[in-house]
C-alpha cells in the first residue's frame, strides 16, 4: 500500500519556483493499478520519483507499506528500494556491458538476495518471452525486447510496487498490448501494486483507477 | 499451458537454499566490464601508470644499485689513500671501480718515501698486471695482483680460510668469481701456478675477479716468461704498480693524500672518498633529473587519470542513477568507481614493474660501462619491498585519481542523475 500526503516538490527556474508537484494525496491499496496521466512537464516523473525515493520533497510524506520513506536515512532508503520497489523506464535502461540474464540479475548486487536468483532470473526471461536471448548483449536486442528484459529486472526483487514511467513510450501498438498485459498477469498472480505514467488514454483506461496531473496538480480522472 | 499454472513454477512458495556455485553480479564484475568498455581509454590510461611506475621504480633501484656500488668501493677497498703514479690516475680509477685490468708501474722509492709521510699508518705495495688474453683459459676476464703478504691489509683479509701456511711463489689466492678451486693449476704467461686458497665475494669486480700473488711469485714469473711464454711480460724487479695506505687516527685521507703528493714527486694519491666523490657528482645529478621528471610524469598522470575518470563518470550519469534506483547504495557506487580505478592502476603497475625491471636489466650492461661502476642490484628483500611499494604508489596514484569523481558520482541525487543524463 502507498500512501502519498501533501507532497511538494519546487523547482527554482529563474528566480520563480517552480511548483513541479503541488500537494499532491492519494492512496494505492496493495495489488491495485493506478495510472497517471497528463501532458508533458505536467510533473508525472517528478511524482514517480518522490515516490521511489529518488528525490526529496519540499514537504508532504510517502508511506510504503507502512514506511515513511523520506523518513529512512540515505542507506536504508537505497536498501528499502533494493527489496520493495522497481522502476521501469520509457528510455532504454539496460547496461550495455551486461548480458540480458546480467541485467536481470543486476539488482541482486545490490543486497543479500537469498535463494537461487540465478534460476528465477532465468525464470523471469522466460516469462517474458526471451529464453532464446539470455546471453544477448542490449546492442542485439530490438526496443521492444530490451524493454521486456527490464521489466524482468523489475520483478527480480519481487517487489511490492512497481513504477512505471511511460514503460511503452516508444514502442509499437503491439508490443505495447503485450508489455499492458504482462503487468496485468504479474500483477493477478503476484499481487504486485503498478503506478503506471502515461500519457495515452488507451493505457490510462486499462488501468482499474486513473489519475490526472495537470500542471503540478493530482486529480481523480473519473 | 496457462500464464497461471507457469507462474505456479515461478513463484514457489519456499525457495531453494543459496547455491554456492550461483553467479551472482559483483561490483568488481561490474567494474571490470565498465573498463572493456572503452579498451582504448583503458589501455591508454594503464599505459600511463605503467609508465610512471616504471621510471620511478627503475629510477630507484638505480640509484640504490649506484649508491651500493660507492659504498662498496670505498668501505671494502680498506684503503684509504691510493697511491699510484701521476699519469695513470684515471686508470687506477678504473681498476678499483670497475675491476678493468690494467697495469702501469712506478719505482718502489716511493714506497719508501710514504712510509715516512706524516699521517701514514700503514703502507703496502701493489703490482697490477694485465694478462694478455690468450694466457687465460677462462672466459672471465682476469686480473692479476701482486701483493706483499708482509704489509698486506686489504688482500688477506677477505680470503675464504687462513692460508695454512705462507703464500709460497708459485701459489695464488682466486677471487670469488673465478671458476677455480683450490688446487687447481692455472698457467699466467707460460708459469704454472697453484691456488692456494680462494676469497670471500666483496662485490668489487677489482677483487672477485683478480688472482692474487706474492711480488716474489710476480717477479719470477715475468722473469720465466720470457723464455715459455709467447707474449713475455716486461715488468723489471723492483717495480711497483701502487702504494696503499692506511691513515692514523687523527687524520683524514684528504690530508695524508695531500702530503703524500707534497712528498713525492711524479705521483697521485688518491683519497678513498675522491675515488668515488666524481661518480657521486654526475649520480646527484642524475638523481636530481629522474626526480624531476618522475614527480612530473606523476602529476600529469594523475591528472590526466582524475580527468578520465571525471569523463567516465560524467558520461555514466544517468546509468549510476539507475543503479541507485535499483537500490545500489552511496557506497556501492563509490566503490565501483574506486574499484575501476584500482583494477586500473593494479594492472598498470604490474605492467610497469614488468616494464622497468626488463629495462633495468636491459640496460645494465651500458650503466657500467658508461659510469665504470659496478652496477649492485639491491637485495632481494629490498628488491620485493621496492617492488610491493612501486605496486602501492600505482594503486595509490589510480585511488587518488578517482577519489574526487568517485565522491561526485556517490552524491549525485539519483532522479537528477538519471534526468542529467539524458
Ligand atoms: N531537476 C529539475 N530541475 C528543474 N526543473 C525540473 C527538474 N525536474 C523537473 N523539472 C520541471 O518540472 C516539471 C515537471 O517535470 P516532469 O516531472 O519531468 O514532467 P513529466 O514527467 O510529466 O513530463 C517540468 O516543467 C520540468 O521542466
Ligand atoms: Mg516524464
Amino acid at each position: 500500500m502507498i500512501e502519498v500526503s501533501d507532497i511538494v516538490k519546487s523547482y527554482m527556474i529563474d528566480g520563480q519556483a517552480l511548483h513541479a508537484v503541488n500537494h499532491a494525496s492519494f492512496t494505492v491499496r496493495k495489488g491495485e493499478i493506478v495510472s497517471i496521466i497528463g501532458h508533458s512537464g505536467s510533473g508525472k516523473t517528478t511524482l514517480l520519483s518522490l515516490i521511489g525515493g529518488l528525490t526529496r520533497p519540499d514537504s508532504g510524506s510517502v508511506l510504503c507499506d507502512g514506511t515513511d520513506i523520506w523518513r529512512l536515512d540515505d542507506n536504508s532508503r537505497s536498501h528499502f528500494r533494493n527489496r520493495n520497489m522497481s522502476f521501469i523506464y520509457q528510455f532504454a535502461s539496460l547496461i550495455p556491458t551486461l548480458t540480458a540474464l546480467e541485467n536481470i540479475l543486476l539488482p541482486t548486487a545490490f543486497g543479500d538476495f537469498s535463494g537461487d536468483v540465478r534460476a528465477y532470473a532465468e525464470a523471469l526471461i522466460e516469462r517474458v518471452g526471451l529464453k532464446e536471448k539470455i546471453r544477448a548483449y542490449p546492442s542485439h536486442l530490438s526496443g521492444g525486447q530490451q524493454r521486456r528484459i527490464a521489466i524482468a529486472r523489475a520483478f527480480i526483487n519481487r517487489p511490492s510496487v512497481v513504477l512505471a514511467d511511460e514503460p511503452t513510450g516508444d514502442l509499437d501498438e503491439e508490443t505495447e498490448q503485450d508489455i499492458i498485459r504482462l503487468f496485468q498477469e504479474m500483477n493477478r498472480e503476484l499481487e504486485t501494486t503498478f503506478i503506471i505514467v502515461t500519457h495515452t488514454r488507451e493505457i490510462a483506461a486499462q488501468a482499474a483507477r486513473q489519475l490526472r496531473m495537470s500542471n503540478g496538480i493530482l486529480t481523480d480522472a473519473a | 499451458m496457462t500464464i497461471a499454472s507457469r507462474l505456479h513454477g515461478l513463484f514457489p512458495a519456499a525457495l531453494p537454499i543459496i547455491n554456492k556455485k550461483m553467479r551472482k553480479i559483483r561490483i568488481f564484475g561490474l567494474a571490470l566490464k565498465n573498463l572493456r568498455r572503452k579498451l582504448i581509454r583503458t589501455f591508454v590510461l594503464l599505459l600511463l601508470v605503467a609508465v610512471v611506475t616504471g621510471t620511478l621504480l627503475s629510477a630507484t633501484i638505480f640509484i640504490i644499485g649506484m649508491k651500493n656500488a660507492l659504498r662498496i668501493g670505498t668501505y671494502r677497498l680498506g684503503a684509504d689513500v691510493l697511491v699510484v703514479p701521476e699519469k695513470h690516475e684515471s686508470q687506477a680509477k678504473a681498476a678499483l671501480l670497475s675491476g678493468e685490468p690494467t697495469s702501469f708501474y712506478m719505482d718502489r722509492d716511493v714506497y719508501d718515501a710514504i712510509e715516512h709521510v706524516e699521517g701514514v699508518k700503514k703502507a703496502s705495495v701493489q703490482l697490477f698486471i694485465k694478462p694478455t688474453s690468450f694466457t687465460c683459459c677462462y672466459n672471465v676476464e682476469t686480473f692479476l695482483v701482486a701483493f706483499d703478504p708482509a704489509t698486506d691489509f686489504t688482500v688477506t683479509p677477505w680470503l675464504q680460510k687462513k692460508l695454512v701456511k705462507p703464500l709460497a711463489d708459485d701459489e695464488v689466492i682466486a677471487g670469488s668469481s673465478l671458476p677455480v678451486l683450490t688446487d687447481d693449476i692455472i698457467p699466467f704467461f707460460g708459469v704454472p701456478f697453484t691456488v692456494a686458497g680462494t676469497m670471500e665475494p666483496t662485490g668489487m669486480k677489482f677483487f672477485d675477479q683478480s688472482v692474487f700473488m706474492t711480488m716474489e711469485a710476480a717477479y719470477g714469473m715475468a722473469e720465466k716468461s720470457q723464455a715459455r711464454a709467447i707474449q713475455p711480460l716486461e715488468l723489471e724487479k723492483g717495480k711497483i704498480s701502487a702504494v696503499l695506505v692506511q691513515v692514523a687516527e687523527g687524520f683524514t685521507p684528504e690530508r695524508v693524500a695531500i702530503r703524500i703528493e707534497h712528498a713525492i714527486e711524479g705521483v697521485k694519491a688518491i683519497a678513498s672518498d675522491e675515488v668515488t666523490s666524481t661518480v657521486r657528482r654526475q649520480l646527484a645529478g642524475l638523481l636530481r633529473g629522474i626526480l624531476i621528471i618522475s614527480v612530473i610524469l606523476w602529476i600529469l598522470a594523475l591528472l590526466m587519470t582524475g580527468f578520465a575518470f571525471y569523463m567516465i563518470v560524467n558520461e555514466r550519469q544517468r546509468e549510476l542513477g539507475l543503479l541507485r534506483a535499483m537500490g545500489a547504495t552511496k557506497a556501492h557506487v563509490f566503490r565501483l568507481i574506486i574499484t575501476e580505478a584500482v583494477i586500473l592502476s593494479f594492472a598498470g603497475g604490474i605492467a610497469g614493474i614488468l616494464a622497468g625491471g626488463g629495462l633495468l636489466s636491459v640496460s645494465q650492461a651500458a650503466v657500467i660501462h658508461s659510469l665504470r661502476l659496478p652496477y649492485l642490484l639491491p637485495s632481494l628483500p629490498v628488491l620485493a619491498e621496492l617492488i610491493s611499494g612501486a605496486l602501492l604508489f600505482a594503486v595509490v596514484t589510480g585511488l587518488l585519481a578517482s577519489l574526487l569523481p568517485a565522491v561526485f558520482a556517490s552524491s549525485m541525487e539519483p532522479y537528477d542523475a538519471i534526468r542529467k543524463g539524458e
